[in-house]
């Protein structure tokens, strides 16, 4: 007997990282509030200066809407009782922001388009892997909701 | 007493098994286990193509091959990298405007889409630009058109011609041969819509990075075995084309960065249905019946653990009377080709490469 409770835990912790591979739900909160905080912070940059209407509509239908799916995943996260940080941008997001920055006029035009195109196809893959394989049920809901939004966006991005 | 923990240890196995066969096609699918480490430190890269690779761990690049397929999509590029190192310079990141873009759908799946790259100052002049079908790298499972964005417009302006960059289905939601047949759709579609967008469909290559300089020699090979408008040339940069494990390069270079040979390892857990799909001619490139190809340009990294594959290929390929020119580059490293603003040894590929393709459309 005191073998098997000995063997059962170690065979458990060996095989355990096997099945986590989904996000934690603390890297999918930080994740989905860092892509958010950069969606929102790019788009203002760009409404600084665009002359062209089409980015114009885009960037306030972005900053709109990843202000609601922040929202949405702090209140998941809580009823998933997890108290995440405050939203950061992680170092990709940031240098993406830095590089809009340094451009002006039509370039920064450009630039934004280019890294919305980049930066959704990876929010997509975010919230479509965490609807699919998350272990908050929460969170997984609220994935699952954001994952036809960000769908939109980038079939509005293949028009641009 | 052993008999229940041996059932304890079977229920373990068992469930085990049945999570992963449950998510053999799911992003979250867990890597294969480790391999043992190789302990040969790779050779060390030029200075320039070292400050990338500083970059990209700056940006936070977590080892591809310990992550599951939808944590790998989210690590930052290589060219990622390149447009810090660009940034830091004091260089512009944005687009070249020479060129514009559109994407178009070839298929019915969201994946199944190309990026057509057109010289701004051709649009709507009415000539026949030649075409070069374009194929992204990402051992098919990993990055897409927007992470490739540097060579196809690269090309469209070197070469004055249009740059059809094709997306297509990734593994493991899309296993092999997937990847091929919609390389394959694609290079029909192109052929077809061509002239609609001021293309010459007579006058057509095919170019690729990595995987997807496999896919330009396997759709080349497509392209002969139905009888499609053979392309002018096919230039393949450092392409997956043999699947043996103990070539000279996955030994000395299988702790190079941004690919290493576990990474390799990595791809095909997730791309094959069986270990014999690593085998497939269309995988296993010098395996293949390569006779009677387009003329063809191969080009490697020295610090890279796919060199020997494109090295293989160029000897198989001249046995095969195709004619090949293979140039292996310094000091550089995988991923170096379209890093020419910050990367020497990418920019004397980048013109050994435009210069290929230029005499092979002024025939």
């Amino acid at each position: 007997m005191k073998m098997l409770a000995f063997a059962l835990p170690v065979a458990i912790a060996i095989s355990a990282p096997a099945y986590a591979q989904a996000l934690s739900p603390t890297e999918y909160v930080a994740m989905a509030g860092s892509g958010d905080m950069y969606e929102i912070q790019s788009s203002q940059t760009v409404l600084q200066t665009t002359q062209d209407p089409k980015i114009r509509t885009f960037a306030q239908m972005m900053i709109k809407h990843h202000t609601k799916s922040t929202a949405d995943v702090k209140a998941a996260a809580a009823k998933s009782r997890i108290k995440p940080k405050p939203p950061m941008l992680m170092p990709a997001h940031a240098e993406l922001l830095t590089q809009l920055q340094a451009e002006t006029g039509p370039a920064r035009d450009q630039t934004y388009i280019a890294q919305q195109k980049q930066a959704h196809a990876q929010a997509l893959e975010l919230h479509k892997s965490y609807a699919q394989g998350g272990t908050a049920p929460a969170l997984k809901m609220a994935a699952a909701k954001i994952v036809p939004v960000v769908q939109q966006h980038i079939d509005m991005l293949k028009t641009m | 007493m052993k008999s229940r923990l041996l059932l304890g240890m079977a229920l373990l196995l068992g469930t085990s098994a049945a999570a992963s066969a449950q998510s053999a096609m799911s992003p979250n699918a867990p890597p294969p286990p480790p391999a043992p480490v190789a302990v040969t430190p790779p050779p060390q890269a030029a200075a320039d193509m070292q400050a990338v690779l500083d970059a990209h761990k700056a940006l936070g690049a977590k080892p591809i091959e310990t992550l599951s397929p939808a944590k790998a999509r989210l690590q930052p590029s290589a060219t990622d990298a390149a447009r810090r190192v660009m940034r830091e310079r004091g260089m512009s990141t944005a687009p070249d405007p020479a060129v514009t873009t559109k994407d178009v759908a070839y298929g019915a799946d969201p994946q199944q889409f190309a990026r057509i790259y057109t010289p701004a100052a051709v649009v709507g002049s009415g000539a026949q630009l030649p075409v070069v079908v374009y194929y992204h790298g990402g051992g098919w499972v990993i990055a897409d058109v927007n992470v490739y964005d540097p060579t196809p417009r690269l090309l469209a302006k070197q070469l004055n011609a249009i740059v059809v960059s094709v997306e297509y289905r990734h593994a493991p939601e899309f296993k092999f041969p997937s990847q091929h047949e919609d390389a394959a759709a694609a290079y029909r579609w192109v052929l077809a819509n061509a002239a609609s967008w001021g293309g010459n469909p007579a006058k057509i290559a095919l170019a690729g990075e990595s995987a997807g300089g496999n896919l330009a020699v396997a759709t080349a090979i497509y392209a002969r075995d139905n009888g499609l408008t053979a392309p002018l040339h096919v230039l393949s940069v450092y392409p997956i084309a043999n699947s043996a494990m103990q070539l000279p390069s996955k030994v000395d270079s299988a702790n190079a960065k941004p690919l290493n040979t576990p990474m390799l390892k990595w791809f095909g857990h997730y791309y094959a249905r069986t270990a014999a799909d690593q085998m497939d001619p269309r995988v296993n490139l010098v395996g293949a019946n390569l006779a009677g190809l387009p003329a063809t340009t191969i080009i490697n990294a020295q610090i890279d653990p796919l060199r020997s594959d494109g090295e293989t290929l160029a000897q198989a390929m001249k046995k095969a009377r195709v004619d090949v020119d293979q140039k292996t580059f310094p000091g550089v490293t995988h991923e170096f080709f379209g890093m020419g603003k910050v990367v020497r040894g990418a920019y004397d590929a980048e013109l050994y490469a435009v210069a290929q393709l230029k005499k092979a459309f002024a025939r």
